[in-house]
């Protein structure tokens, strides 16, 4: 325990604790006061609006939207669809990225370094950018496609502008995140474990199942929350990749918002990701109190 | 002595400071992006400032109205922009909630010679500039598509591209196929467009043609598509050729894209919007506008160049279809849910 902690911690000094900690907590309640709590609250308030068929607000109140949004069968499947798919893609992040952090936990010396750099530096670059590097390379002209071709494909596969071009840009974009909640999470491994194990005969497939599995489920735990918040929230690739054939919540709170100018609709779908993020959240700490 | 000095002083200070702001008027244009931006600064902008040296227009670009229309909601408190070009159905929307000042012939006298379709009795602003989708192709295709009914054609399978609804692109194609099919119009919600539409569906690439459709097509990632007009043939121009855009057989619709005047401007900036405004529609800058970029004018008194004109649809009107944007608007979701069951699943 720290000099601070402990001086916070006596009895003498008390008193003078609550104060400061208020101080120190006060810029950053402000910041999300101003930046956060009122900006979802002014969102809420969108959503009990009317609109006009011209997406005029007219003001007042109805619970109209929020009734139409969790009755109508296509937002139900909007929502259900977006849950699916972010679950999908969070597992493939997690089947990719495991090995690589894991790989990178045992790594020493310099060679860490540059395998964190490298894995890293796709975030120094924009997912706009990267997405339509997976166009290029996913088009029916591009790398994937020429080359099944050149092996006697007789047509390209459609792996772009669906579904599929969808989970494998946003399982991409999202490894980064992945590797590093991984990496934050792996303190609990120890090699020792491991190797006594190995010694009482264990397989090394067992000594994954029974060590290292269950003590990597912290990062686990928070790399599927990071993604998955991610994955509901993303906009951009789903946008582009999709080719107007994927319905997501995040992409349809923009058309409805943007296209069609009915805000109290994208508002109120803003209000059920919201929900599903709270859901998730505490899946996750219940999920956590039970592995630690 | 000091006194006059003083009073001498403050005078001058007054009338310096005055002169100054008068001399340095700033106003903001608030409107699209790209191309648009480009060839409206150079051929409207820049002769307004240069006709009126005391005037600075200050050029904010977004890529769509429905982004303008959010920046103008949130700046109604305190509005940062003094003009807008926009949608007419976005127009009508910041018209129904405050955000624009209904435009007349005696603050801008040049709204007198607008045509009638550019002028709307319940939307604050008024027409600045027409313009039409046209089918747009890849000169390399052997059989270059004349309808949009064309672009159902087994040789152009996976290698179409247009957005689709909501966007307005799709709702326009919707609309003159159900006209070519004697559909119900407005009051069947279009749905012979819509079942003309799931006759196309399984040749598109994309809905979602980013950042814009016409690349796609100059680099034969697409083959055919459906594009704006001043847009399309900016773009033939500019790729020597590669792109070709045609008015579909079945005929084209007019989009309206409005000027309108911000609402609870300062008075002296309101003043300068409504010249700028005056000066946008006059026959001599819409003439400038419509040669360069292939916006059909608005106002009737523009004669343009044979070789423009016949680059935009005022040559072709008997093509154009008509259409009440302002009704259409209030039945968009409803079209909106056929798509999404009907044409969608079919493009899958």
């Amino acid at each position: 325990m720290s000099a601070v902690a402990l001086s916070a911690n006596s009895p003498k000094n008390a008193g003078r604790v609550q104060p400061m900690a208020i101080a120190l907590l006060l810029p950053i309640t402000i910041v999300s006061l101003v930046g956060f709590v009122a900006p979802v609250a002014n969102l809420l308030v969108l959503s009990f609006q009317k609109a006009e068929g011209t997406g005029a607000l007219l003001g007042g109140f109805t619970t109209e939207t929020w009734t139409t949004v969790l009755q109508d069968m296509f937002y139900l499947h909007l929502i259900l669809n977006s849950i699916a798919t972010s679950l999908v893609i969070t597992v493939l992040t997690l089947v990719t990225s495991y090995p690589i952090a894991l790989y990178l936990h045992r790594s020493r010396g310099s060679w860490r370094n540059v395998l964190l750099v490298l894995v890293i530096s796709p975030l120094l670059l924009s997912a706009v950018v990267r997405t339509y590097g997976w166009i290029a390379i996913l088009s029916d002209q591009g790398v994937v496609n020429r080359t099944l071709m050149f092996f006697g494909m007789t047509s390209p596969i459609r792996l772009v502008f669906n579904m599929t071009g969808v989970v494998i840009g946003l399982t991409e974009i999202l490894m980064p995140y992945m590797i590093l909640a991984l990496l934050a999470g792996f303190g609990h491994l120890d090699r020792q474990a491991e190797e006594a194990a190995l010694t009482l005969g264990a397989t090394p497939f067992t000594v994954f199942r029974r060590i290292i599995l269950p003590l990597s489920l912290p990062g686990i735990a928070l790399g599927s929350l990071l993604c998955f918040v991610l994955a509901v929230s993303s906009f951009i690739t789903p946008k582009l990749l999709g080719g107007g054939r994927v319905f997501l919540l995040a992409t349809e709170i923009y058309d409805q918002a943007i296209v069609s100018l009915n805000w109290p609709v994208a508002a109120t779908l803003s209000g059920v990701i919201l929900i599903i993020f709270g859901t998730a959240l505490l899946f996750y700490t219940r999920l956590l109190k039970s592995v630690m | 002595m000091k006194k006059i000095l003083l009073g001498l002083g403050c005078s001058v200070a007054i009338s310096l400071t005055g002169s100054s702001a008068f001399a340095q008027q700033t106003i903001t244009l608030i409107a699209y992006g790209g191309l648009f931006q480009e060839r409206y600064t150079k051929t409207v902008i820049e002769p307004f400032q240069a006709a009126n040296p005391g005037i600075t227009v200050s050029y904010f670009a977004l890529p769509s109205s429905g982004q303008m229309l959010g920046t103008l909601r949130a700046q109604k408190a305190a509005p940062q922009s003094d003009v807008a070009i926009l949608d007419v159905t976005v127009s009508k929307a910041g018209t129904d909630e405050g955000i624009f000042e209904k435009l007349d012939e005696k603050s801008v006298p040049n709204i007198a010679d607008l045509r009638p379709e550019a002028r709307f009795p319940d939307v604050a602003g008024v027409g600045v500039t027409f313009d039409n989708f046209d089918i747009i192709y890849n000169s390399d295709l052997k059989t270059p598509p004349k309808s949009l009914k064309d672009l159902a054609s087994p040789e152009l399978k996976g290698k179409v591209s247009f957005s689709g609804m909501p966007d307005i692109i799709g709702l326009s194609a919707v609309i003159v196929m159900d006209n070519k099919d004697g559909g119900p119009g407005l009051a069947g919600r279009f749905d012979k467009g819509i079942t003309a539409m799931e006759g196309i569906a399984p040749n598109i690439l994309t809905w979602e043609p980013q950042p814009e459709v016409y690349p796609i097509i100059i680099s034969g990632q697409a083959m055919a598509g459906i594009g704006w007009n001043a847009r399309s043939q900016l773009n033939a121009k500019l790729s020597n050729g590669k792109l070709k855009a045609v008015i579909p057989s079945e005929g084209t619709v007019f989009q309206i894209n409005t000027i309108n005047l911000v609402a609870n401007t300062p008075p002296a900036r309101s003043e300068v919007a409504k010249k700028f405004i005056n000066y946008a529609l006059s026959a001599e800058t819409q003439k400038r506008f419509s040669e360069d970029m292939f916006y059909a004018p608005t106002n009737a008194k523009v004669q343009l160049e044979p070789s423009a004109a016949e680059k935009t649809a005022l040559m072709q009107m008997d093509k154009v279809v008509p259409v009440d944007w302002i009704a259409l608007a209030k039945i968009r979701d409803a079209m909106m849910d056929q798509w999404r069951r009907r044409v969608v699943p079919a493009s899958r």
